[in-house]
């Protein structure tokens, strides 16, 4: 009997205390779903979710595909975690449209779930915490027609065919240029997020078009190897990548890069998983967390110090009101 | 009995014309599609990309030549690159780094050859199995990160030009001669074609077979570990998965350049062929600025059309 | 005839015998270890998803296997399921009709299968080559065809083929089951199936027997693109959805399951079972390794060691 009351007297003082980010650990599992384990968008992520679980008390397992981007080897995933009932599943979607089955089944599950950067076209979930590859692609994109001046020739290497968040990014670039009647898009050719790939593209592409003022790059790798392939080339112009990596910062701090477009995958990470838990903890959570497009330039260098590995989530309350 | 009954040189010297004739097809074809096509710096630029790919196709030859294959070379790619930079990286050292992917190259091509021949496993699957495991393995020790930053003069192999050439065109012409030597004029080459006609009679006239099968895959090994190096130098960077969509373009170039998978006919030149073909079409590609939903298709269809043309012509010189 | 059916009857025995360790034994150590260490793993729900999930790779692996034993090869067909997915979420959005879309989808299969093998067999060139070509062909008509995105206007009638039951049994098993038998009878109780182990041993015995070769070395691609067809309408109704790049590597899959299970390369030989047993085998270890949390690049190390030990095992049996 005692014994008991103690236990009640604790809860309640931790309840009231409600010391952010101190909470008695209840150690839920928490099961993360990406989408690949070489794009650092998803490892930034993945930092995050690990991280707020740590300060939360809960614990992260991570279900990656082997085969990057293979959506039934997602759904796969699924239906062996539902068989383990975690506490909370953190979802990205590999393809926002055929991940329904498998949300489906999350759901007849009764697993808390939270909804993380593409958003899924059916199913329950606690809230969705993202950005938009769009909205952050055309950010970017606006980035550099404003250094541009709206005038120029401009190229963009598109990532890999097929995929969402290559469809939305290209779909972001375009829009941010075509408000600009003096830029002209010479040409729009994938390299498949490959840096190589991008390079010899790049290359190739240079033939063609003496005169190249901007390249919008899918992603910070395929940036990367166009800067070097600009390089080798003596030409100069001025290129936008997505993904705000640790390459990209240093690319845009040595003047090599103008500028990336980033989505936050470090707090994307942290606040999905801190909302899955408080939601398994029936605290309240709101609809929906979404992170503006930043775009990282010389301007706002200063707030990418720290790598993803380093840094720790910022509070609940500081970003949630 | 003749050993070495699959070289005739005339019927061979004929194939490569004709499978020339189609590089010099795809040529003429571009230029009147576009005049960016033949300008200087464009066949610089494609002859640099052909040859990236023809170091990595070269060791595959000698393997394919044995009736065998080698599905890892890409993933043997990845991992030499990631190991050569990190050490590259923390030594400061050229030397070390070199030495490191070659060997790191050479050590997974070890493997291969051992479990093709000690362990007698088919070397799809063998080669295969390997490289999901080196895969995994890259995956796990860069766990997402990129390595980058390397010396000028390491970068210098991959993005340096000697008298206005790339550096990598030299590589290439050098392996191709010293390959081209290899296999046609000391015993190791003629040994190695006559495993891949008929591992039976080979074995029977006194070619020692294991130890040529795993000279073959540890030189897959090795020439893979080199084009990591030009790699890691042309990118100035290395992550998990540079190697992953290597593999099967460095196969079809060694096909589409006339060496059969069931062994005993191919030759070097023949793979740069297939090398030039390739690049020459994903150059076409972009320059033409086609569509990028059917890029697949166009060199899926370039692929069937020249080995079916090299068939063709090979056919009628026969007869 | 009689030569046929004891040369047939041979080949059987001695299979048997040399093949039932291998892959086999991987299977029971796989089942053993993972029941002990995760205590889902030998729910009936668990093991019922083993079976969903390895059922589309089954369909493939299935042709494969005849295709290997005629010492040839198909890269194309993980391209070709995907692509045939994509013609059934299409034609499903258009004109709401399951019948319509399952025929669309394995004409289109069969089409593809009957020019991959007319390639490969009229003009004779090396399959390796010709379905890597038509791996891009496939690839660039599925992208054409849905523009990069997903086709999710599918209709609700369609995941009954992946999540409804006939008598209790999950409709992907029926599948299965049915599938296994018609590439068991063809290659087994056939002249076809005699043929295909012959194609792949010993072609010039049947050319000189007065057998068309030519027309059942077609009928083994004809085959293999039928079954893309089919298990594309298992593909479809899993994700509710049409997706460019759904399957795609899955050859690889199914030819590391054909030969993990000990149909080998060249000879001709072939265990129908074994390729069954390889694809349970690759479902039981990537679904136990996900039970136990095993991170991603463990995972992907993990499946490559399997492919080795398991023909290790083969090869050291042979050697006794």
């Amino acid at each position: 009997m005692k014994f008991k009351s103690t236990r009640i007297v604790l809860l309640m003082m931790g309840l009231t205390l409600g010391i952010p980010g101190k909470v008695i650990a209840a150690d839920e599992k928490i099961a993360v779903f990406t989408k690949n384990q070489t794009n650092p968008f998803f490892q930034a992520f993945r930092l995050g979710a690990d991280s707020a679980a740590k300060q939360m008390g809960a614990s992260t397992t991570h279900y990656i595909p082997t085969k990057p981007d293979s959506i039934p080897e997602q759904l796969s995933s699924i239906d062996d975690v539902v068989v383990k009932k975690p506490n909370g599943i953190v979802l990205i979607p590999v393809d926002y449209k055929a991940i329904s089955p498998g949300v489906k089944k999350i759901n007849e599950a009764n697993i808390t779930v939270v909804n993380a950067t593409d958003r899924s076209e059916g199913g329950n979930f606690a809230n969705f915490v993202g950005a938009h590859d769009y909205n952050t692609a055309f950010a970017a994109g606006t980035a550099l027609v404003k250094a541009l001046n709206g005038k120029g020739n401009v190229i963009i290497v598109e990532g890999v065919r097929g995929v969402l968040g290559n469809t939305d990014r290209v779909r972001g670039f375009k829009n941010a240029i075509e408000k600009s009647p003096d830029i002209k898009l010479l040409a729009s050719q994938p390299a498949n997020y490959q840096r190589l790939q991008a390079l010899q593209v790049m290359e190739n592409l240079m033939q063609t078009y003496p005169k190249i003022d901007g390249v919008l790059a899918a992603n910070d790798a395929m940036a990367t190897g166009i800067a070097e392939a600009l390089e080798g080339a003596n030409r100069k112009a001025l290129i936008v990548g997505i993904n705000g990596s640790k390459e990209a910062v240093e690319a845009i701090r040595a003047g090599k890069m103008l500028a990336s477009g980033d989505a936050a995958p470090f707090l994307q990470g942290c606040f999905a998983t801190m909302s899955v838990i408080r939601a398994v903890r029936k605290m309240p959570v709101p609809k929906e967390i979404i992170f503006p497009a930043i775009v990282v330039e010389k301007a706002t260098l200063a707030n990418y110090d720290l790598p993803p590995e380093k840094q720790s989530c910022p509070t609940w309350e500081s970003i949630v009101r | 009995m003749p050993i070495f009954p699959n070289l005739k040189n005339s019927d061979e010297l004929s194939a490569l014309f004709y499978r020339l004739f189609v590089v010099i097809f795809i040529c003429i074809g571009l230029s009147f599609l576009s005049e960016a096509f033949l300008t200087v710096n464009n066949l610089l630029n494609v002859l640099r990309q052909a040859s990236l790919l023809f170091l990595m196709a070269s060791g595959l030859t000698l393997v394919i030549l044995t009736a065998g294959i080698d599905l890892s070379v890409g993933a043997n790619v990845g991992m030499s690159a990631c190991l050569a930079g990190t050490v590259l990286l923390a030594t400061g050292s050229t030397t070390l780094g070199f030495l490191t992917g070659i060997c790191c190259g050479a050590l997974i091509g070890l493997a291969n050859g051992l479990l093709v021949t000690l362990l007698r496993l088919p070397s799809f699957i063998a080669t295969y199995g390997m490289l999901w495991i080196l895969h995994g393995i890259t995956y796990y020790f860069m766990a997402g990160a990129t390595i980058n930053g390397f010396s000028k003069s390491f970068r210098m192999i991959g993005s340096g030009y000697w008298f206005g050439i790339p550096v990598p065109i030299y590589m290439m012409l050098f392996f191709l001669i010293s390959g081209s030597i290899f296999l046609r004029y000391t015993i190791f080459g003629q040994q190695i074609y006559a495993l891949g006609a008929n591992p039976v009679t080979a074995r029977l006239s006194g070619v020692p077979v294991t130890r040529r099968l795993l000279l073959v895959y540890i030189l897959s090994g090795i020439t893979a570990g080199l084009a990591s190096l030009v790699f890691l130098a042309r990118l100035n960077s290395a992550e998990g998965d540079i190697g992953e969509a290597l593999t099967l373009p460095a196969i079809a170039a060694v096909l589409i350049g006339g060496t059969s998978l069931f062994g005993g006919v191919g030759t070097m030149l023949g793979t740069l062929i297939g090398a030039l073909i390739l690049t020459l079409v994903l150059n076409g590609m972009n320059i033409l600025s086609i569509d990028g939903n059917l890029q697949a298709l166009v060199t899926g269809v370039i692929i069937i059309v020249s080995v079916l043309l090299d068939l063709i012509l090979r056919r009628k010189s026969v007869v | 005839m009689s030569n046929i059916h004891i040369l047939s009857k041979n080949l059987g025995y001695r299979n048997y015998f040399q093949r039932i360790p291998g892959v086999a034994m991987m299977l029971m150590v796989g089942i053993f270890f993972f029941g002990i260490l995760s205590k889902d793993f030998l729910s009936v729900s668990n093991l019922t998803n083993i079976g969903l999930q390895s059922s589309i790779l089954l369909l493939i692996s299935l042709p494969m296997t005849l295709v290997i034993m005629t010492e040839g090869i198909d890269m194309s067909i993980g391209a070709l399921l995907t692509f045939c997915g994509v013609v059934m979420a299409y034609t499903l959005s258009v004109t709401h009709s399951l019948p319509i879309a399952i025929c669309l989808a394995m004409c289109s299969g069969l089409l593809v299968g009957l020019i991959n093998g007319s390639i490969i067999v009229y003009w004779k060139l090396p399959p390796f080559v010709v379905t890597l070509g038509t791996l891009g062909i496939c690839q660039s008509l599925a992208l054409v065809v849905t523009d990069g995105q997903s086709i999710t206007d599918v209709g609700e009638i369609v995941q009954l083929a992946y999540n409804g039951k006939v008598g209790g049994v999950a409709i992907p098993l029926i599948f299965s089951v049915i599938a296994y038998f018609i590439t068991y009878f063809l290659l087994y109780q056939t002249r076809f199936g005699i043929y295909v182990c012959a194609i792949g041993g010993n072609r010039e015995s049947l050319n000189l027997a007065g057998v068309s070769t030519n027309f059942y070395h077609l009928a083994v691609y004809a085959f293999s693109g039928l079954m893309a067809g089919v298990a594309s309408i298992l593909l479809t109704a899993r994700m509710s959805a049409g997706h460019p790049t759904a399957a795609i590597g899955m050859e690889f899959d199914a030819i590391a399951a054909v030969v993990v299970g000990g149909t080998s390369f060249e000879k001709g030989n072939g265990w129908l079972l074994g390729t069954l047993l390889g694809v349970l085998t690759v479902g039981v270890l990537r679904n136990g390794l996900n039970l136990l949390g095993v991170p991603s690049s463990v995972q992907v190390a993990s499946i490559g060691l399997l492919v080795l030990v398991a023909l290790l095992i083969d090869s050291m049996k042979m050697k006794s």
